[in-house]
């Protein structure tokens, strides 16, 4: 019971001080200062047009009076005065002495500006009398008899209105005022019950249930579109973990071949080595399967790095042609000595941004993999063929070339075909190209048979200059010829 | 006797360490954590320095940016299981010498020490000598005695470097990063080796003393003495 209740509590405060509650207490706030502010504007414009129609209105009255001949004159005051039922008429005649001759005014005022406009001024009146004389709207005009005439007009009647206005006001803000809270606690309420029910399913999946989905309504509120995001997301990356898992398992089977091999050759050499050579031989042969094991721990971690260096601010220009060269002068002797003639082409220089070594490494490594490839008597070309757009280096062979099927796999860590089975190497030369083809933004091709035929694609300097002045950056990567 | 300081946290592999080097006729001492090692370092000043990257305390970088802000000289191999190319520059920069990433070949290990205590010379001469054979650097021309070699670019760099090293034993990887700066383990594996047997047949010709000696599971030797 308690607990409930300091739960509850606490639900309270939360809601209280949740963003959505804040906004709508300071939406509600606003409106009703707007409303406020907009109704003394009415109540201001109202009064002042009030005020302008009397004012005009005791003009007119004065001149139509002063008008008349002056026997008729007493009589139109006092019909006047009869017709004025809330008692809000002033009219005066008074002698050129100022002693009242007619109408309801007591004495004439002395501050009376005769002849002037319509003024504000304070008016004693005889019936019915008031405690206070009342300030009131006046004129007064000298008749041509000497005699003064003054008509009034008490404006206190804006005041009512005032009083209507602001009852109005009361009458329309508060509930107004009263719904926008409860607005805004209803949607706070919401959303917390909705941030809830996500970390329900969001634990689920911290706790490992990857096939977790938040609840997806199909409503098109920024809510349900959020968990569809998420839900995309988290479907990519379920997908990429378990294909992690994939390559996990690929990694320790690739492992566990030569350690067995290990295993093998030191327990049957502890048992039946006789003699020092003997074990000398178990012991080469274990260090030998450790080396292949650390080897290939070396290339996923090399992979790795490369894969996740997304830092591209060491690039600088790189000539290709140099590369191709280096490359060329470093595999030559190799595969003179396989009997494979290496040929390197270069139609012109082209000069791309990237790391020259990681270069290096991509175009040594598909160099490599050709020499190796290749059976004696073959021939492997690298080749530079560019324009002004795009540098194209290409390696090809006349070995057995990457068969149809094959030609996505081998982009994958640890591929070897079938052929290759019995040739060494860890198997990650491909990947560690393509992903330095990927880092650099290039386009890596694979073409189909007879012969290998690799191909790299990377904008010349130039094109990237443009390019970066346009478009920020090309995402190409490792691509499959058509067919 | 030459002495080195080894600093390394992990027991098995400082005792390996220490038994091959005293094998091979150095005086090792042995510091199991970073401030011991660099008060080790500062006292003893011995005439080269192992250290291992991540040590207990003070890690291994510190130690040697330290030691180089005392105006120590004295050589310095970083021994790291961290091997991706950033880490290796950085080891370098703070003021190791040479960088070696675990897990290593003793005689790796022993070849690198050795180069580090005999830096080469770094003579402003024109020509090198070593034993019978002579390297001119300004006409690019190499001769064994009365005979000619002719040797192509790439043959004369690695000749050049080897001469530098004489009487050194120069691992394959030493040979990948120095002679063709390689930052990486080739696919082929007996990359250095092909281009070695080439340079080998024209240095040592028919019937003469073989200079360029292989050995087996280290490295090579241009064996002049």
């Amino acid at each position: 019971m308690f607990a409930d209740k300091s739960v509850g509590s606490m639900r309270q405060i939360e809601f209280i001080r949740s963003n959505t509650f804040l906004w709508t207490a300071a939406v509600a706030a606003m409106l009703a200062l707007f409303v406020a502010g907009l109704f003394a504007f009415i109540y201001w414009k109202i009064d002042d047009y009030l005020i302008m129609r009397s004012d005009r209105m005791i003009a007119t009255q004065l001149n139509f009076l002063a008008e008349l001949p002056p026997g008729r004159l007493n009589d139109a005051i006092s019909d006047h005065l009869k017709q004025d039922s809330r008692g809000v008429q002033y009219a005066g005649l008074f002698d050129a002495a100022g002693t009242r001759l007619a109408g309801n005014i007591a004495r004439l005022p002395p501050k009376l500006d005769l002849g002037g406009p319509v003024q504000s001024i304070r008016l004693a009146r005889i019936a019915p009398p008031t405690l206070h004389d009342p300030v009131v709207k006046a004129a007064g005009r000298r008749l041509a008899n000497g005699h003064i005439l003054v008509m009034g007009r008490n404006v206190d009647e804006t005041r009512e209105i005032s009083i209507v206005v602001g009852q109005a006001l009361l009458l329309g803000l508060l509930p107004a005022f009263c719904l926008c809270l409860l607005a805004g606690v209803w949607l706070s309420v919401r959303a917390q019950k909705r941030v809830e029910q996500v970390n329900r399913h969001v634990q689920r999946i911290v706790a490992g249930d990857l096939s977790e989905r938040l609840p997806q309504t199909n409503t098109d509120d920024p809510f349900a579109r959020l968990a569809g995001i998420v839900n995309a997301m988290l479907d990519e990356m379920e997908t990429t973990i378990n294909a992690l898992a994939g390559v996990g398992n690929d990694i320790a089977h690739d492992l566990r071949t030569p350690l067995t091999r290990v295993r093998l050759a030191l327990e049957r050499g502890r048992t039946h080595a006789a003699t020092l050579e003997n074990l000398q031989d178990v012991v080469d042969k274990a260090i030998a399967g450790i080396d292949q094991s650390l080897a290939i721990i070396t290339a996923l971690l090399r992979l790795a790095e490369i894969e996740s260096n997304s830092r591209t601010a060491g690039f600088g220009d790189v000539a290709l042609d140099e590369i191709l060269r280096q490359v060329c002068d470093v595999y030559e002797p190799i595969a003179e000595d396989k009997g494979i003639a290496l040929g390197v082409a270069i139609d012109r220089k082209a000069e791309v941004r990237g790391d020259p070594d990681l270069l290096f490494e991509a175009i040594a490594n598909l160099v490599d993999n050709a020499v190796k490839f290749t059976p004696a008597g073959g021939r492997v070309t690298l080749e530079l063929a560019s324009d002004d757009e795009t540098a194209r280096v290409c390696v090809s062979d006349t070995g057995p070339g990457i068969g149809v099927g094959e030609r996505e796999a081998v982009l994958r860590r640890f591929y070897r075909s079938d052929k290759m089975r019995n040739t060494p190497g860890v198997g990650l030369g491909l990947s560690l190209v393509a992903a330095i083809v990927k880092l650099h933004g290039f386009r890596l091709t694979i073409y189909p048979g007879p012969g290998g035929q690799l191909e790299i694609l990377a904008p010349t300097r130039e094109a990237t200059r443009e390019a970066t002045a346009s478009e920020p950056g090309r995402s190409l990567h490792a691509s499959l010829a058509p067919m | 006797m030459t002495r080195i300081l080894l600093i390394e946290d992990d027991t098995e592999t400082a005792d390996a360490i220490v038994s091959e080097l005293t094998e091979r006729g150095f005086e090792v001492r042995w510091a199991p954590d970073g401030i011991g090692g660099l008060d080790r370092a500062r006292e003893s000043s011995p005439d080269a320095l192992i250290v291992d990257r991540m040590l207990p305390g003070m890690d291994g970088l510190t130690v040697i940016e330290a030691l180089r802000k005392d105006q120590v000289r004295t050589p310095v191999l970083v021994l790291s299981a961290l091997g991706a190319v950033d880490d290796r520059v950085r080891g370098l920069r703070v003021g190791g010498d040479d960088y070696l990433t675990k897990p290593f070949a003793l005689v790796e290990l022993v070849a690198r020490v050795e180069a580090l205590l005999r830096r080469p010379v770094d003579s402003r001469e024109t020509t090198l000598h070593a034993g019978p054979l002579e390297l001119d650097l300004i006409e690019r021309r190499a001769r064994r005695g009365e005979r000619e070699i002719d040797l192509l670019p790439r043959e004369f760099r690695l000749l050049e470097y080897m001469m530098r090293r004489s009487d050194q034993l120069l691992t394959r990887a030493m040979l990948l990063e120095e002679v063709w700066n390689y930052k990486f383990v080739p696919a082929t594996t007996n990359l250095i080796d092909v281009h070695m047997g080439r340079l080998r047949h024209k240095v040592d010709g028919p019937g003469e003393m073989q200079l360029i000696h292989n050995v087996r599971g280290a490295g090579f030797i241009l064996r002049v003495r």
